[in-house]
């Protein structure tokens, strides 16, 4: 073998060593870049996805080499943020308002802020890390079954115990689920502690207000619904809001079960009062009707309702019945009247009765003298008895002003009935002159406290008050019956009836409706009198057409009421 | 990334490439624009059709620090790689 052919192999060699070589590296190459790519977390690079020579040319290592720096510096950037976030949390831990500690899952402290140690640790205690948490937060040997912390572990859930004392503070625990173990459980939980001192202060201030003002809506609303006046509430759009139990009965409705309608469906006659505006009102007098068609007058007090800012809220009206009242004090005015004249009339009837017993004394002593002619004598006659009919009515005034008088009365237990028949027997004649027929039916009554001259002239008085009404012919029936604890005697007339309107006069005196000189119009005045003052009633009923029957009414003596003792 | 940022976008056209090649491409364009990924300026955008790199590539971006959005356009992928946005600290 000549040189070069020598040279030649030694060059093939050397080719040959070195495409080997290449080889070599572009495996490494390969090999490091899978390497590489493995550690980024992908597969392999495919021989004839990338052949050796693009390979070199695409510079693997390079790339992944300059990317691990890109992920290096994104990764110290990571650091930094984590290190200053957890100096931020650290910052935030130790100076939040709250007490925080984590405690591990043997009930051991892992850290603790300085205000949980503040709030719940006592000074004494040096270290809390490290140290079991019921050991240095409650005093204890062991955590009991109100423990947050034992809650949260055993539910994963966060457990919250409020009202917790401790150092004379009032706290509330938070605990919360913090991190896991392997197979899941909970292994830390966070506690958050609050002082709830200054909150619980003001929430048992508000349960006190609380209490208070509900005793208070109470108590009011015990006084609404005692009041004997009618109340009710209405708001700015005149709808009833509220009422009482007494506006209820007063105007027979039940407006309480049906609020919040218009004032006007409820009492119409109300409803000027609010729309007028003179704001509040006192004692205005304003007649209604009840649902069973009576005439009603109250009288209304209207005051305006307003918030704190003196906005307005409505109003309140305040009424009461005084239908009874006002009726009581026309009859106490007509009384007073009443009591005038007949003090008046007692005086000019003591004044008249002597001057007229002289007149009637001298014309007795006329008609002695034997020697006074005829004709004088009748005159003189004449002089006795209108003196002495003069004499009759000066008595009945007399009698009508002593009425009130008890002093003068002679009290006995009588039974009406016998003083029916000893009275009627007076009134024969004038009933058979009449042809007046008179029919009786006297029931068992009890007796009466009366005095018996009294009753017999209220018998009597109405007797013939019934025998004037029908006048010549007719029909006069008189009955007692006992009425529970009340005797009553009915005296009935077929005459012609009291008109509705004089009705409420009858009784007065000087009251008639006979021919000037035919009556006193002292009978009835007297006959209301007796009643009265025996605590009786006397009433007049009966169409307004025909007929009249005077219905009086006395009270049965206490002495045998009850005792079943009637008398026939 | 702020929408009234003017943003360029880089184009990379990878279809009929499959991993890790994929990869690698889409690594060295991270590098080479880096700079301007990183401030803003720039957006890369990544075309393939090979769905493993719809996972690969965007896993490494994010561990590099980039945003990443991969959408599906027709019958290939998007991945939108930029930079992270960080709230105002």
């Amino acid at each position: 073998m000549n040189q070069p052919d020598e040279e030649k192999d030694a060059l093939r060699r050397r080719c040959a060593e070195l495409e080997a070589e290449n080889r070599a590296y572009a495996r490494y190459i390969r090999d490091k870049t899978n390497h590489l790519l493995g550690v980024i977390g992908t597969k392999e690079l495919e021989e004839d996805e990338l052949d050796d020579q693009a390979l070199i040319k695409l510079d693997p290592i390079g790339i992944v080499a300059r990317s691990f720096l890109q992920i290096l510096t994104n990764l110290n950037q990571t650091i930094d943020e984590l290190r200053e976030a957890k100096n931020e949390l650290q910052a935030i831990f130790d100076a939040t308002g709250v007490g925080i500690s984590i405690v591990d899952r043997n009930f051991v402290v892992e850290r603790c802020n300085e205000k949980q140690r503040e709030m719940l640790v006592d000074s004494s205690v040096e270290e809390v890390v490290g140290r079991h948490c019921f050991e240095v937060y409650c005093d204890r040997n062991a955590p009991t079954s109100e423990c947050p912390a034992l809650d949260s572990f055993e539910t994963g859930k966060a457990a919250l115990v409020r009202e917790v004392q401790k150092k004379g503070r009032w706290f509330q625990l938070v605990t919360t689920p913090f991190s896991r173990a392997e197979d899941g459980s909970i292994n830390r939980v966070i506690e958050v502690s609050m002082d709830i001192t200054e909150k619980k202060k003001v929430e048992d201030a508000e349960k006190e207000l609380r209490e208070f003002c509900q005793t208070e809506r109470r108590k009011l609303a015990t006084v609404i619904e005692s009041l004997s006046e009618g109340l009710l509430v209405v708001d700015e759009q005149g709808r009833i809001v509220s009422c009482n139990l007494a506006a209820d009965e007063i105007t027979e409705q039940r407006i309480g079960e049906n609020c919040n309608r218009p004032l006007d469906d409820a009492i119409a006659e109300f409803a000027p009062l609010l729309r007028s505006d003179a704001g509040n009102v006192q004692g205005v007098e304003v007649m209604t009707r009840t649902r069973q068609g009576y005439d009603l007058l109250l009288s209304v007090n209207v005051g305006c309702l307003s918030d704190n800012e003196g906005r307005p809220l409505g109003h309140v009206l305040t009424f009461r019945d005084i239908t009874e009242e006002k009726k009581r004090a026309e009859l106490y005015h007509r009384a007073e009247k009443l009591a005038a004249i007949g003090q008046l009339s007692a005086g000019v009837a003591h004044e008249l009765n002597t001057p007229l017993g002289s007149v009637l004394g001298y014309a007795r002593l006329l008609l002695k003298d034997k020697a006074l002619p005829d004709n004088l004598k009748n005159w003189a006659e004449i002089i006795a008895e209108q003196a002495k009919k003069s004499s009759t009515i000066i008595q009945g005034l007399l009698r009508f002003a002593r009425q009130s008088n008890p002093a003068h009365r002679c009290l006995e237990h009588c039974f009406l009935n016998d003083v029916i028949q000893r009275t009627l027997p007076v009134l024969s004649t004038e009933l058979d002159k009449r042809k007046i027929e008179l029919i009786s039916e006297l029931n068992p009554v009890a007796p009466v406290v009366a005095d018996p001259q009294e009753l017999e002239q209220l018998v009597l008085n109405l007797t013939m008050n019934a025998m004037q009404a029908i006048g010549e012919k007719g029909c006069v029936r008189i009955e007692t019956a006992q009425a529970g604890s009340k005797v009553v005697m009915k005296i009935s007339d077929d005459g012609p009836g009291v008109p509705e309107e004089i009705r409420f006069r009858i009784f007065d005196p000087f009251f008639t409706t006979k021919a000037p000189g035919e009556g006193t119009g002292l009978g009835l005045s007297l006959c209301s009198g007796i009643v009265s003052d025996m605590g009786g009633a006397i009433d007049i009923a009966g169409g307004e057409d025909r007929g009249a029957t005077f219905i009086v009414s006395l009270p049965a003596s206490d002495a045998v009421e009850g005792s079943g003792d009637l008398h026939e | 990334m702020e929408s009234r940022e003017i943003v360029e976008i880089v184009d990379l056209n990878i279809l009929g490439q499959v991993c890790p090649a994929c990869l690698l491409v889409a690594l060295d364009a991270l590098n080479n624009h880096e700079e301007s990924l990183r401030c803003g300026t720039k957006r890369l955008v990544v075309r393939t059709d090979h769905r493993d790199s719809t996972r690969t590539i965007p896993k490494a971006a994010r561990k590099m620090g980039y945003d990443v959005e991969v959408k599906k356009v027709d019958s290939c992928y998007e991945i939108s790689i930029g930079r992270k946005y960080e709230p105002t600290r």
